[in-house]
């Protein structure tokens, strides 16, 4: 019990005296994770909202495949991209491979079927009303459909949300496409594998103290939201 | 020409009904009551006078233009405005719901508040531009639609049930916005079980049973179209 107590002291004195390594692997994860999900809201959200809106041959599959998506392990999306990125791959001569782009891309494709897949329930859910009325005030398909995104606005922002959960907790890509290179690619989830691995307990628990909270900020963000 | 919109041999299938109307005319700056039992086709033939369906066959015309495409459909559609039986409110302010189709025509700055003030002074409502859609009473819902579809001024106004719903006391503010409209050159066709309704307004009745038009006093149809579209 002394043990968790004093590495408990240990990470909060880290914390609140804003040890350069905390802060460093802080920013990378939040850099990389807000980038990331910057990215997969410009896909995700649009091509959501249209499998929401629209029917076609074949809806049911693609409802399927993204679900499957949605749980696409981390390392396998890591593996994949690390064959895209490394130098004799097709995408080799960018240089991208351990790098904070390298981690941005794996992110995008981890959290593109997750907003996506939120934002098409929050849409299928609507209300059916909706885009008749608009239509009927003399919106166009297209403003239409923006109105209808507006009105489920907590419902995308649910689906930012979630993306944003899954990025910035994931171990795998971050470790395969940035390798935890300190001070660059080191971000809080690898810091707290690799210190906690080399009996730096404490260091660990002051970055999962500060991802909790970058969670729990979030969220009491989007419940206020949700109030006003 | 007086006459707004034609319809001429229409046939709609939507799932297991269908709606036929060999010839109706809806005329400037009238009034038209549609009666039938439920089911009749009523919302149908509103959905379709709001150009929100399309027909499987016939001709439609408005306003002299014989309505072929999807692009002539979302033109003429500003032109028209449905408020249906169970109006839907954007999660927003009044004033937000009254602006939407206002902005969309161009309609912006002190020109557009002076419009949403103004009616909603007509429908009782004034003050109201702050107050949130979704913490409306029913009653206030239904009048804060009509006034989202009388603030864009359109040439046609069709209304699905519009006194369902409505309190008692407020009927003869809502009957009376109605019977100005008309003198502002607005036609107004009104899906209602309210037979006296019509008698109110001045308005022609139209029946309308298992999606066929039974009676309407027309008799100039014919001569109409050739008169104006010299397509019939």
């Amino acid at each position: 019990m002394d043990y968790l107590i004093n590495s408990l002291n240990a990470a909060l004195t880290m914390i609140l005296h804003m040890d350069q390594e905390v802060l460093s692997a802080v920013s990378t994860s939040l850099f990389t994770s807000f980038t990331a999900i910057l990215i997969a809201a410009v896909f995700g959200i649009p091509f959501g909202a249209a499998i929401g809106m629209w029917q076609f041959p074949g809806k049911r599959l693609t409802v399927t495949l993204l679900n499957t998506l949605m749980a696409l392990p981390t390392v396998v999306v890591g593996l994949l991209l690390f064959g895209l990125f490394s130098r004799q791959g097709p995408l080799g001569p960018l240089g991208l491979l351990f790098t904070p782009w390298a981690m941005i891309a794996g992110q995008v494709v981890l959290a593109v079927p997750i907003v996506a897949n939120y934002t098409l329930a929050a849409v299928a859910g609507a209300d059916q009303r909706i885009l008749p009325t608009a239509i009927t005030l003399g919106a166009g398909r297209l403003r239409g459909s923006w109105q209808l995104l507006l009105e489920v606005r907590f419902g995308v922002m649910a689906a930012i949300v979630a993306g944003f959960g899954r990025v910035i907790a994931e171990v795998g890509v971050a470790m395969m496409l940035g390798g935890n290179i300190r001070g660059s690619t080191r971000t809080m989830t690898t810091a707290i594998a690799l210190e906690t691995s080399k009996g730096e307990f404490a260091f660990g628990l002051a970055l999962g103290i500060v991802l909790m909270s970058v969670a729990l900020i979030i969220n009491l963000f989007l419940n206020m939201m949700q109030q006003r | 020409m007086d006459s707004l919109m034609i319809l001429q041999n229409i046939e709609l299938q939507r799932g297991d009904f269908s709606l036929h109307v060999e010839q109706l005319e809806f005329k400037k700056g009238r009034i038209y009551l549609l009666e039938g039992p439920n089911g009749a086709g009523k919302s149908t033939l509103l959905q379709l006078l709001a150009m929100l369906m399309v027909p499987t066959k016939g001709m439609l015309c408005f306003a002299g233009e014989n309505v072929i495409n999807a692009s002539q459909r979302q033109r003429l559609r500003r032109q028209i405005t449905l408020v249906d039986q169970t109006p839907y409110l954007f999660d927003a302010s009044v004033y937000h719901n009254l602006a939407f189709g206002l902005r969309l025509r161009n309609i912006s700055g002190d020109l557009l508040n002076l419009r949403i003030s103004q009616t909603l002074e007509m429908v009782g409502l004034s003050g109201f531009e702050v107050h949130q859609a979704r913490r409306l009473s029913g009653g206030e819902i239904r009048r804060v639609a009509l006034a989202r579809a009388m603030v864009l001024r359109p040439r046609l106004l069709l209304l699905d049930e519009p006194n369902a719903g409505l309190d008692r006391e407020i009927l003869p503010i809502f009957e009376k916005c109605l019977a100005t409209l008309p003198g502002q050159g607005t036609t107004v066709v009104i899906a209602s079980h309210d037979r006296d309704q019509s008698r109110r307004l001045g308005g022609e009745v139209l029946t309308l049973n298992e999606g066929r038009l039974l009676s309407t006093s027309q008799n100039t149809l014919h001569q109409t179209l050739l008169r104006e579209t010299g397509t019939a």
